[in-house]
């Protein structure tokens, strides 16, 4: 199709047309080809056709024409094809592709008339001139015109796959008509887009994919599927959001996008790719320091974030004092994080979801890739199993510091011990063109000993099965089973006689059922049920050996049921505005068996105020919880480049952690609502403005704003000891938070230089009231919770000096953390004591670092073996001495302070990384 | 300390990789210091001149108490005033002697020099019961030394006691090993003069008051019932249990709120740090507020507590016959040192004696010695090894019984 024909049609046509091919013939022919089909009716007529053999396909056919017309005979040869036939002069037959040869001009071709007419019975004049067309954008026709068709649009759908990987493409964006339409590939790569009659440019555009144009001549529904090629630099840029203008086209706010095969070039530390620091880079995300385990969402606490990864949750989602992230980067697809409105279909947590995909292992196609870095390897391999049905990936990684730490001379060292590894392996299933199955295993684990007498593990494991079910092209239906287990031991051996093992663990298994309709073009319906059932361990305590004089301690396991059923509409209200409505509504019961302790109302919980202890038996409903939860938002948009959202969102928490530790520590523990502690629940409300600048290089602006306030969060009071511990609840207050933000985003995903820039300004205070004393914290005012952070800079730039090598650069400031700072000291009973400020009255000192990396690409030949890279980095540049933390012991009556730090002094590393 | 020990473990590790991690002590200057009022007020139903302890908090970088003087404290119940009179620096008595009364409602009145009033909230005297028993046994502690333990028993038929808090006296007997009866002095600067001594120094007294949080409930028992509780536990090596010891174990009852804030003290002081006891920090009211503003911090506990106390005595062959002695609080070691005055300057006993460092033992029978010149006429011994008084008092108290 390289030499594209010309059809102007001149207007000068015989009219006297309708009286040709109404001469009748008999001919019969069977398997026969249709070009020598034609070539028998040449022969047995007068007539001579005009075409281009190309049209013509191959196929054969059979038939028995007696006395018929010839445009019987036409019409039988041609109707399952694109040609339309053409009388003209005297036997002289035009066949065309696609088009309808008209010969009278449509009303209004001359604008005489002003009544409005429909596009789809326009015909479509199309004249290709090679100095007017760019060369290599090919043309595709898809249908037949048919003159008697009154569409205006058609729909067009098809599966765009990677030409090298044979991988889908997923998330890649498709504009037609200069972006007023446009649409993204699903997950398996699949798109459906509506185009008005005729002539249409569709754009293709994703990361690391050459940006495409197509030709599509549209006269009926149909299916288009391309390949297209990578781009050669297919890794270089650091790009969020891929998808162009997506951010200013969605209806939901607070939505980062996070493709993990585009972080490649930011700076590493220790040689590991993370998906996780990158997200903190964005505004409203953020860890408590480094080697804190958690994540601050809008200021929220660590525990109010859903991290699911297919699905299933994965309770802590890092290694090693949250260092590295625990998901794997070569599996991981992408990561969305809804920090602003939540989709109806999640829910259970207050601040944000993580959803982790991993990729689709693609059936085509053995591939694989991989990293050696100074702490970790990793390797990730692509199996197909069945052709184009089905297929699987492995991602494997692994830490060899044992063995390092052993070799070591250093008896203080060689004692020591961390290691961590974590599998996933993910098999998708093509069942027919209806279904499909995906299923994903995951599990990592953790051990550490950081003193010599005890060592702590803890794993995750998690296991996802996910069935699709498509009922029509307007219906789908996903059947979700999902189990996740997370636990932590500590074994102390020390050489006395108490020795222990202590171990928690929390296990929940999910079954959910989400399906989603697209009433009309207007509508989409996502809906669905889930019920989720919890069995938490809170601790059990056992003597480690015979000598040990440790008794066993169990805090009594606790089990609950937590059911939501959702509706979210997706309305798309006119071409400028879209509400996305959704209502969740959440129950919540705390099963037996348990015995639950019940205390005078309104006063503190204390051994003074039970007043009976309720018991109740196996699966009885102890106490329910529960109720409805909004998610609304809606986007305006002025132009396609510069749109308004707003949202509200409201949501129920029936799990806490324990920890009062200001960060997230390995060792915090889950508690679930129950008779004596409240679910947690927030209502936030959101505004953004989006803006797109268009010229060579794509500028992403954003500033979304937030309000959020929440009831009945989770603080300690002084002195609270929380692990094993049987009556929580006498250490727990339960109180206000609110929190405010303003993020803006500034990001360039484009060109030599590209990257983003992140401000945000918020606060995040708590409040606890009441009145009595030891249930009042400062006076009962609002106060900084331990993650009010105001002001929190990132900003992450890469500038691609050749194709080969790329310079990237990564600046992140934070003001420092609140902290309750000891402030005196006193003589009491004979022994000297610290007294502490109110609670978090002071900071510690502002935070920021700076890390520069280089990446140095192998060369391009097709012919290799494996496609690599280097990574060179430099980790906190500038050397600057970040407190992780600040302490405070008491030594032989002495009051000490101590600062912890982790990297106090730049980090190089440098990592290998393949793929093949 | 093993909070830190994880930190610094977890970062050795990570040294490895090139990086350096740190945890490193930091001097803390007190940032903005609030000078607060503690008060240390137990009333008990002992009929007793009560006493209140006022003082002041202390900068980190200061080490010196501060107290609070002149101050007007009294207590109030229903019907009477009870008036303080500071005796010394901080200290008040009441200036009648009284007893804290079932049923009545004591409330702690506190106007500082500088014009600011405090006020408790009112409490009551709490149960009275009885110590039933004090013990000492030979037992092995949790990290597997071999010692003393002492157990205390207590029983509350009315089951309204529930909150113990405990605290001891100890005092024990100290023989001097190195006893001589002769003592040595220099006199003029010039000459060294043996003598006998003049004052006991053989065998001498030491009492020590417990310093820290000692508490035990009974709640979630069936009976009001402390049983063997241990109040202190004495290392077998530990000196103090050598010869003669005698422990008086005091009991109080406490309300829940006193035996809540006393418990909260004892947990933020970190004293048994690992990875159970993570706290939550932070300021904790007692129940004295300021009068004129209701946020200003206040430190201390006012507390009407029933008392109960016990003595006992034991001796270390009680509990290890025939076994060898704990050894001496320091390591005595006899040595003489150089009696030679070179031009008119003191020897180097001399200026021993002088400066009270050593006690006079027995005759060098080597002396003179060819083989070092340096030796002295007589051995000595570092003074509290000679001298008992250097580590007690050689009145033995009333309460003793040998």
């Amino acid at each position: 199709m390289k030499k594209i024909i010309l059809l102007t049609i001149f207007l000068s046509v015989n009219f006297a047309y309708t009286q040709k091919g109404m001469e009748t013939i008999s001919i019969s022919f069977d398997n026969t080809k249709k070009i020598d089909v034609i070539k028998k009716i040449e022969s047995l007529s007068n007539y001579h056709f005009y075409f281009l053999e190309d049209w013509i396909d191959e196929a054969l056919i059979s038939e028995n024409f007696n006395n018929v017309t010839l445009r019987t005979i036409l019409n039988g040869i041609f109707s399952e094809t694109n040609i339309n036939y053409y009388f003209i002069g005297d036997y002289k037959i035009i066949l065309t592709n696609n088009n309808v040869i008209h010969d009278v001009l449509p009303i209004g071709y001359f604008n005489i008339k002003k009544t409005k007419i429909g596009e789809g019975n326009k015909p479509i004049f199309y004249s290709e001139n090679k100095s007017t067309t760019k060369k290599g954008i090919e043309t595709i026709r898809i249908g037949k015109e048919n003159k008697n068709s009154n569409e205006k649009s058609f729909i067009l759908s098809g599966i765009i796959k990677n030409s090298l990987t044979k991988e889908p493409i997923p998330d890649l964006v498709i504009m037609a008509n200069s972006k007023k339409i446009n649409t993204v590939t699903d997950r398996k790569g699949q798109y459906r887009i509506k185009l008005p009659i005729g002539i249409n440019l569709l754009e293709f555009k994703s990361l690391g994919i050459e940006n495409l144009k197509k030709r599509i001549i549209i006269y009926s529904n149909g299916i288009a599927n391309f390949y297209l090629e990578e781009n050669p630099e297919l890794l270089d840029e650091v790009v969020i959001d891929a998808d162009r203008d997506k951010n200013v086209r969605q209806a939901v706010t607070g939505l980062t996008q996070i493709k993990v095969k585009n972080i490649k070039t930011i700076p590493l530390v220790l040689g590991e790719r993370d998906v996780l620091k990158v997200a903190t880079t964005m505004p409203g995300i953020s860890k408590a320091g480094e080697g804190s385990s958690g994540y601050n969402v809008r200021g929220g606490k660590t525990d109010q974030n859903l991290f699911l990864l297919d699905d299933a949750v994965i309770y802590n989602p890092t290694h090693f004092f949250g260092i590295f992230s625990a998901l794997n980067p070569y599996t991981s697809g992408d990561l969305n994080i809804y920090k602003g409105n939540i989709p109806a279909e999640y829910g259970g947590r207050l601040s944000s979801v993580f959803d982790i995909n991993t990729k689709n292992a693609n059936s085509e196609k053995f591939s694989g890739e991989g990293g050696i870095g100074p702490v970790t390897s990793n390797l990730m391999l692509n199996i197909p199993v069945v052709k184009n049905k089905s297929a699987m990936i492995v991602g494997a990684r692994g830490t060899y510091s044992d063995w390092l730490l052993k070799s070591l001379d250093d008896e203080s060292l060689n004692n020591s011990e961390a290691s961590f590894y974590d599998v996933v392996l993910k098999y998708n299933h093509k069942i027919n063109d209806n279904n499909n199955i995906e299923t994903t295993g995951y599990y990592s684990k953790d051990n550490f000993s950081i003193t010599s007498d005890s060592i702590y593990s803890y794993s995750n494991r998690l296991f996802s099965l996910n069935w699709n079910h498509k009922f029509n092209e307007k219906n789908k239906a996903e059947l979700i089973l999902v189990n996740s287990e997370y636990q932590y031991n500590i074994g102390f051996e020390g050489n006395s006689t108490n020795n222990f093992d202590f171990g928690y663990k929390i296990n929940e298994t999910e079954a959910k059922i989400n399906i989603q309709s697209s009433l009309n073009e207007n509508h989409i319906f996502d809906y669905g049920i889930s019920s989720k059932l919890y069995n938490n361990e809170p601790g059990k305590m056992q003597p480690k050996d015979s000598e040990s004089i440790i008794e066993q301690t169990t805090v009594p396991k606790e089990r609950a049921l937590e059911s939501a059923i959702y509706i979210s509409d997706n309305y798309k209200i006119s071409e400028n505005l879209v509400l996305n409505a959704g209502f969740r509504y959440t129950q919540y019961a705390f099963l037996g068996e348990t015995s639950q302790r019940v205390y005078i109302d309104d006063l503190p919980k204390n051994d003074a105020t039970v007043i009976d202890t309720l018991h109740y038996s196996n699966n009885e409903i102890a106490k329910t919880y529960g109720g409805p939860e909004f998610r609304a938002s809606v986007r305006y948009s002025f132009s396609p480049t510069f749109s308004v959202k707003a949202s509200y969102n409201k949501n129920y928490q029936f799990i806490h952690t324990l920890s009062n530790n200001t960060t997230a520590s390995p060792t915090d523990t889950w508690k679930l609502s129950d008779l004596n502690i409240k679910p947690q629940q927030a209502n936030q409300f959101a505004i953004g403005i989006y803006k797109n600048i268009e010229n060579n290089d794509n500028i992403e602006l954003s500033i979304e704003g937030y309000y959020k306030q929440s009831k009945n969060i989770l603080d300690y009071k002084v002195g609270a000891d929380l692990l094993l511990n049987e009556a929580i609840e006498r250490e727990i207050i339960q109180g206000d938070g609110k929190a405010y933000g303003v993020e803006f985003l500034i990001k360039k995903p484009k060109g030599k230089l590209n990257g983003w820039l992140g401000y945000t300004y918020s606060r995040s205070l708590i409040k606890f009231d009441s009145e009595f004393t030891e249930e009042t914290v400062n006076s009962g005012d609002f106060f900084p919770s331990n993650y009010d952070k105001p002001h929190d800079i990132s900003m992450v730039l890469n500038y691609k000096l050749t194709k080969r090598y790329s310079f990237s650069a990564n600046f992140v400031y934070q003001t420092g953390r609140p902290v309750t700072y000891p402030i005196g000291n006193y003589i009491y009973n004979g022994s000297e004591y610290v007294f502490y400020s109110n609670r978090n009255e002071y900071r510690i000192p502002d935070y920021y670092r700076l890390d520069l990396g280089i990446n140095i690409e192998g060369n391009h030949k097709i012919k290799k073996l494996a496609h690599s890279f280097w990574n060179i980095s430099v980790y906190n540049v500038l050397g600057r001495n970040n407190p992780y933390s600040v302490f405070f012991v008491t030594e032989n009556g002495e009051i000490k302070a101590y600062q912890s730090s982790i990297f106090s002094v730049p980090v190089p590393t440098i990592t290998y990384n393949f793929r093949f | 300390m093993k909070k830190i020990k994880i930190y610094q473990s977890v970062f050795l590790v990570l040294l490895v990789f090139f990086t350096h991690a740190c945890v490193e002590q930091i001097d803390i200057e007190t940032l903005t210091f609030e000078d607060v009022l503690v008060v240390e007020a137990i009333i008990t139903n002992e009929l007793k001149h009560q006493e209140i302890k006022l003082s002041r908090s202390i900068k980190f970088e200061n080490e010196e108490p501060i107290y609070e003087s002149n101050a007007e404290v009294k207590i109030i119940d229903d019907s009477n005033t009870y008036f303080f009179k500071e005796v010394s620096e901080g200290k008040y008595l009441s200036i009648e002697e009284f007893n804290a009364q079932p049923n009545r409602n004591y409330q702690l009145l506190i106007t500082t020099k500088n014009g600011k009033s405090y006020v408790s909230k009112e409490v009551e005297l709490t149960t009275v019961t009885q110590i039933d028993e004090v013990y000492a046994s030979r037992e092995i502690d949790g990290f597997g030394n071999e010692g003393i333990s002492i157990f205390v028993d207590s029983y509350d038929p009315k089951n309204n006691s529930k909150y113990y808090r405990y605290e001891y006296e100890e005092t024990y007997k100290i023989i001097a090993p190195y006893w001589s009866p002769f003592d040595m002095v220099v006199v003029d600067d010039r000459y060294i003069v043996k003598k006998l001594k003049t004052k006991e120094e053989k065998t001498c007294y030491n009492s020590l008051i417990s310093n820290t949080i000692i508490q035990t409930e009974t709640t979630g028992l069936t009976d009001d019932r402390v049983s063997k509780f241990e109040v202190r536990f004495i290392p077998r090596n530990d000196p103090i249990i050598s010869h003669r010891y005698s422990i008086m174990v005091k009991q109080y009852v406490q309300s829940l709120d006193a035996y809540s804030y006393y418990k909260t003290l004892n947990k933020l002081s970190g004293g048994s740090g690992n990875i159970f006891s993570q706290n939550q920090p932070g300021f904790f009211n007692g129940n004295i507020f300021s009068k004129d503003n209701i946020e200003e911090k206040v430190i201390g506990f006012f507390e009407a507590a029933s008392v109960s106390s016990k003595r006992i005595f034991f001796d270390y062959y009680d509990f290890f016959p025939e076994e060898a002695l704990p050894p001496y609080f320091i390591e005595c070691e006899l040595f003489a040192p150089s009696t030679t005055m070179d031009a008119g300057d003191p020897s180097l006993l001399m200026e021993l004696l002088k400066a009270g460092k050593v006690k006079y033992y027995m005759k060098n029978p080597n002396y003179p010695n060819p083989q070092n010149e340096n030796e002295g006429k007589y051995y000595v011994v570092e003074a509290p090894c000679g001298d008992c008084t250097e580590l007690g008092t050689n009145i033995k108290p009333d309460f003793w019984v040998d």
